[in-house]
């Protein structure tokens, strides 16, 4: 697979995992409004998605590859399961959460966590794992490392600026939800098919 | 440490005396919702909010005559009367300065005035510097103007929704679904006010989504700034948009707001629905509010100063 289709990938992570922190935002607000406490749950629970996703897949990557591989699948599955339950029972499970909890902040943390958690922290296991394939393919793992969370990043900035600028204002975020799992089913698709084997010049 | 100290202190609240009338001030505060300048002139203290098309007046009072009305909108909110003359309990969502109250509270002593605000330091401001001090019966709850509609099972006679953050209004509360929980929330004969902004695409969205909700809406027009107060009931007879059919208030009342309030000049404000528009519009609701790009500061209060 040329270059090319690798960083489209890695930049198609990026955009799926910033993008869809500007879409919780407008899931939450209608249930816990837009303060700044609900701003600070939904960054804490991405980063710590992040966080947990980037370190698991760090592991997976070291895993015999027939685990690794299975490993990548299971991933691939929660990333796939988890965006299903927000795009479908998403809105219902918010409305749950918001009268079972008296409290507005824990409301939204569990929220956060229930709706989001998972596919950012499924969709983060991804970038260890393309900086392992950099790796075998020969390129240096420091330069492999910068590389992927370099254009990652700016495929972030990207979902950022698409999904608040020309999404938003022009589809339904329950309609963008869908868009979300149709592009995480291609790009992980076609990822785990580029992790197979590694044949970067 | 110290500059550090420095740079919080600045940011918190830059106080600037003009010197030339003792007593007179500017001051700024940056909170963490709004950026906010109050300024004292004389008798007359405003409260501002800065926005990236310059300062909207939120509120005004002339601390030597608290009960007039200072900024035109709060008189046209006054609209509600000929809907539901005798308020009992009134919700407004959004404190601004309290500009509102104090005139409200004298022609209605015993009413239930519950006001909504995000923004703890606005309460603040209009405690210390705006002559507003909550009482029994005009208590403020700080939090998010939805939240407390969701939660709080009152029944009220007025709802006025006013809600602004730094010159934008908060995207879920101009929803379908919002107006759905205001409705609810709204006793049988009550009416729903609501502060909106001409000129701007997100004036015919309003519209098009609280006729969504209530069957019967009525305009009126503020001159000058752009603003239009929307008066909507869930009944549907008797004919409101008819003004032969509006209530008039007491006398007792009537005496209060003499030669502060016109009722007559607010009748004149009364304006059509603009259909055609209103027709093209898109309807807001949950899933879909791009509130922030339907340009809600176009022709806010903003202006000239």
């Amino acid at each position: 697979m040329p270059l090319i289709a690798f960083y489209a990938i890695v930049v198609t992570l990026g955009i799926l995992s910033m993008g869809f922190q500007m879409l919780g935002s407008r899931l939450l607000s209608p249930h816990f409004g837009s303060a700044i406490d609900v701003w600070a749950c939904l960054i804490s629970t991405f980063l710590a998605a992040f966080s947990l996703g980037s370190m698991l897949g760090g592991a997976i990557s070291n895993f015999d590859p027939i685990v690794r591989r299975w490993s990548q699948y299971a991933c691939a599955f929660a990333a796939f399961g988890s965006l299903l339950v927000t795009a479908v029972w998403g809105r219902a499970l918010l409305g749950h959460i918001e009268v079972g909890f008296s409290s507005v902040l824990l409301g939204v943390l569990v929220a956060c966590l229930a709706l989001f958690f998972v596919p950012v922290a499924a969709l983060s296991t991804f970038s260890p794992q393309c900086v392992h394939y950099l790796a075998q393919a020969g390129v240096a793992p420091g330069k492999g490392s910068g590389l992927v969370y370099g254009v990652s990043t700016l495929g972030n900035i990207a979902g950022v600026m698409l999904t608040t600028f020309v999404l938003i204002p022009n589809f339904r975020v329950s309609t963008l939800l869908y868009v979300w799992l149709a592009v995480a089913v291609l790009n992980l698709a076609a990822l785990l098919r580029l992790l197979r084997t590694p044949d970067l010049p | 440490m110290k500059m550090l100290q420095c740079v919080l202190g600045l940011s918190v609240a830059t106080a600037v005396l003009a010197g030339a009338d003792a007593g007179n001030y500017v001051e700024s505060y940056d909170t963490i919702y709004n950026s906010l300048t109050i300024e004292r002139n004389g008798s007359v203290v405003e409260l501002r909010a800065r926005s990236r098309r310059g300062e909207a007046l939120e509120s005004a009072v002339d601390l030597n005559d608290p009960l007039k009305l200072m900024v035109a909108y709060t008189r046209s909110l006054y609209a509600g009367v000929f809907f539901q003359p005798k308020p009992a309990r009134v919700l407004m969502i959004g404190l601004g300065g309290a500009g509102f109250h104090r005139l409200f509270s004298a022609a209605y002593p015993d009413a239930l005035l519950q006001s909504v605000e995000l923004d703890p330091k606005v309460l603040e401001l209009c405690e210390t510097r705006l002559a507003f001090k909550p009482t029994a019966k005009t208590p403020v709850a700080l939090t998010d103007g939805r939240m407390f509609v969701k939660r709080d099972k009152t029944q009220w006679d007025w709802i006025i929704l006013d809600a602004f953050r730094g010159g934008f209004v908060p995207p879920h509360l101009k929803t379908e679904e919002y107006y759905r929980e205001c409705a609810a929330r709204l006793s049988d004969r009550g009416v729903f006010i609501s502060n909106l902004h001409s000129g701007t695409e997100l004036f015919h969205s309003d519209i098009k989504t609280i006729k969504t909700v209530f069957p019967q809406v009525v305009l009126f027009e503020t001159a000058g700034r752009g603003n239009v107060i929307a008066c909507a009931v869930k009944y549907r007879t008797p004919d409101m948009t008819k003004p032969e059919n509006w209530g008039s208030v007491e006398n007792s009342v009537a005496q209060v707001l003499a030669g502060r309030l016109d009722l007559v000049a607010i009748k004149e404000e009364l304006m059509e629905i603009p259909a055609k528009q209103v027709a093209k519009a898109r309807l807001l609701t949950d899933d879909f509010s791009p509130v922030e790009f339907l340009d809600a500061m176009k022709t806010n209060n903003t202006g000239p100063k």
